[in-house]
């Protein structure tokens, strides 16, 4: 089958590599009808998360058929034939955070816990296509893929619905509506947004649905600025305004109920502390640039929320603690527990309350996967979503 | 003075993951990881650094271990799952087989490089049903090895308790290249990682794992950095089907 396979930072490349195959009893083999580039993917594209091994196939928003199933699966929740959302988190269903619905921390779905426990004292559940450290499974940025635990985590999904509207369920609606959920919202409230990308624009939306009065969104980049006007946010561009002061503008000197971080570790900036952070980056001293963190902390009123969807890899620097601390400040965050809101939110989808496609600005053949990461990670074309196509054959130039 | 220092040397010679071989390993890692310009280095380089850490704790001829898992199972279901030896190659990666004699001993196999066997008749000394474990290796044995396995339920209700303490003696001889073989790594972390895959058998009925997965073309960069760093002896066989076992 054709695969995208991480060859170095910015060498992603589409290999023949061979099918998957059903590995452990309650594994399934899915036939990939789309799957999407993600802005987490971004971080590995750039190189900055450790443990990525060159000929590791990428990917974990991805939906499509089973076409095998092992010997393990409950067949009640799963059979051949089935169309399915993989949701990016791999859980057991059966270990203690699982039973609390806390899936993206299952304790028993990472075969390589130790590592993640040098770094982090626990380890998070495994990814799809997510570095070895977070379980090092083959992604789903190919025309197949393996799921584990199969009878846990794909959502079924009924004919008739086309994929653009809920290919989403596997990642960044269920994100950006978590991120919103940890923002504590009561009616009324008003609610900072730090980036514009694809989780961030389901972020805005949920944050609407969740009751927010305002939104405001900040980014720098025109197209995503408008889509967010087009749910109702205020925007701001942080290339024309210090966001400090237009937030405290904006608030009346409150600052926001509950600020949320969409952007992570590689955020761009501005500045003497913009520097030093890339410098410590490049310089591999400090693994994540954390510019929106810091932003966040300073700018929320005292006993506010701040919510992180945003990735972090490792270790930052300079946040300061002591306006966390004495503004009474509480922060919420965690790699999204997929499996409490697939079900939800497909609902949503099916009442027409929200059609996920509108993020769609590009749908390539897997095969252009390579320039498809390129462009999204430029901003270039326009470009917010990328799904990419498996089965299609890219036009002959 | 005289006697420490002579004990001391005695341990790191003798001792097959001893201190010398793991220090030299810690070093290559720091040093690999330093190298590469990439994020992955740095993270190579702490776990070298942990290594080097690591390694002057191994100081004696005798290696003690001990983990400790809190399980989502009853004492019950855990004591049956680990009772039956002959199933403990499924979360003992380095096993090959346990056979049982007779209902207290059994014949342990393990798998060193370029598949040479190692082998130890253990007996059991102690078993509580549903508390406890116990057993140690008989002599002319390859290994001299004692441990034990203790369920003990959370008085909360949040599960049971599994500690396993096991210790391993070197007998000195060739026979320490066996337990190099066994134990590439430190033992500590092999037991730990037994107990840890026990677990995950228990609650979720299989021990995950990427062996044999497909990908994509790893080249020497990426072959180097399976090697150094993990995937040869710590991931289990796949369990599906016998057919797919170590095929690739
Ligand atoms: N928690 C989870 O489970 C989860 C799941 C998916 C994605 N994520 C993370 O969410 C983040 C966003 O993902 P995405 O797909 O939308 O990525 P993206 O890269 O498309 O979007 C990031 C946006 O942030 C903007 N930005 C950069 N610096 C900024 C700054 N200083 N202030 C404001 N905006 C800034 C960029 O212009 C860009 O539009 C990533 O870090 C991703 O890894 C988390
Ligand atoms: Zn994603
Ligand atoms: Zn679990």
């Amino acid at each position: 089958m054709k695969a995208v396979c991480w060859m170095g930072k910015e060498k992603m490349q589409v290999h023949d590599v061979p099918d998957p195959k059903i590995l452990n009893p309650r594994d399934a083999i899915v036939r990939i009808t789309s799957t999407c580039i993600c802005g987490s993917d971004l971080h590995l594209y750039d190189g900055f998360i450790p443990t990525m091994e060159q000929g590791d196939i990428l990917g974990h928003e991805f939906m499509g058929d089973v076409v095998e199933i092992g010997p393990g699966v409950n067949k009640e929740k799963l059979k051949i034939g089935d169309r399915v959302v993989v949701p990016f988190t791999i859980a057991c269903g059966n270990c203690q955070p699982c039973k609390e619905q806390l899936w993206s921390c299952c304790d028993n779905s990472n075969p390589n816990a130790w590592i993640a426990e040098k770094m982090m004292g626990y380890s998070p559940s495994g990814l799809f296509g997510y570095t070895h450290m977070l379980g090092g499974y083959s992604g789903g940025q190919a025309q197949y893929a393996r799921v584990p635990y199969a009878d846990v985590g794909p959502i079924k999904i009924p004919e008739g619905i086309p994929d653009e509207k809920v290919v989403f369920l596997s990642d960044i609606f269920p994100t950006g509506y978590m991120g919103a959920e940890n923002c504590n919202i009561r009616p009324g409230d008003t609610v900072a947004v730090w980036g514009c990308g694809p989780v961030a624009q389901f972020a805005i939306r949920s944050c609407f649905m969740l009751g927010a009065g305002r939104v405001i969104a900040i980014d720098r980049v025109r197209e995503r600025l408008e889509l967010a006007q087009a749910a109702g946010a205020e925007t701001l561009n942080f290339d024309q305004v210090d966001i400090l002061d237009a937030l405290h503008e904006m608030t009346g000197n409150r600052g926001p109920d509950a600020c949320m971080d969409v952007v992570g570790m590689e955020a761009s900036g501005h500045g003497a502390l913009y520097a030093y952070d890339r410098a410590k980056q490049v310089a591999r001293i400090q693994t994540d640039r954390p510019i929106v963190l810091r932003q966040a902390i300073m700018a929320c009123k005292k006993g506010g929320t701040i919510s992180i969807p945003g990735v972090y890899g490792g270790f930052v620097d300079k946040i300061p603690l002591g306006a966390y601390m004495n503004k009474a400040i509480t922060m919420k965050t965690g790699q999204t527990h997929m499996m409490r809101y697939m079900g939800p939110l497909l609902e949503r989808v099916q009442r027409g309350e929200i059609d996920p496609s509108f993020v769609i600005s590009h749908k390539l053949p897997l095969d252009k996967a390579p320039e498809g990461y390129r462009i999204f990670r430029d901003k270039q074309d326009r470009c917010i979503k990328i799904v990419l196509k498996p089965w299609e054959q890219p036009l002959a130039a | 003075m005289q006697r420490s220092s002579a004990s001391s040397e005695r341990g790191s010679s003798q001792l097959p993951f001893g201190p010398k071989t793991l220090v030299i390993g810690a070093a290559a890692l720091i040093a690999y990881g330093l190298t590469r310009r990439s994020k992955t280095g740095t993270a190579l380089a702490a776990a070298g650094g942990l290594l080097a850490y690591k390694a002057i704790q191994v100081r004696s001829t005798e290696a003690k271990t001990h983990a400790v898992f809190l399980v989502n199972a009853s004492p019950e279901q855990a004591y049956r799952l680990w009772r039956d030896f002959k199933g403990l190659s499924r979360f003992m990666v380095h096993l090959k087989s346990v056979r049982e004699i007779d209902t207290r001993r059994s014949e342990w196999v393990a798998l060193g490089p370029g598949q040479r066997e190692i082998r130890w008749t253990a007996e059991i000394t102690e078993d509580t049903a549903n508390q406890r474990i116990a057993w140690r290796s008989l002599p002319n044995s390859d290994v001299h090895t004692k441990g034990s396995v203790n369920f003990r339920p959370d008085p909360l209700g949040r599960g049971t308790f599994v500690s396993v303490n096991v210790e391993y003696g070197v007998p000195g001889g060739p026979v320490t290249s066996g337990l190099a073989a066994l134990f590439g790594t430190k033992p500590e972390f092999v037991v730990r990682e037994d107990v840890r895959r026990f677990k995950q058998l228990l609650e979720s009925g299989e021990v995950p794992t990427t062996r044999c997965q497909t990908h994509g073309p790893r080249g020497i960069h990426g072959h180097t950095e399976r090697v150094l760093f993990r995937e040869k002896t710590n991931l289990p066989d796949p369990q599906a089907a016998p057919a797919y076992r170590k095929s690739a």
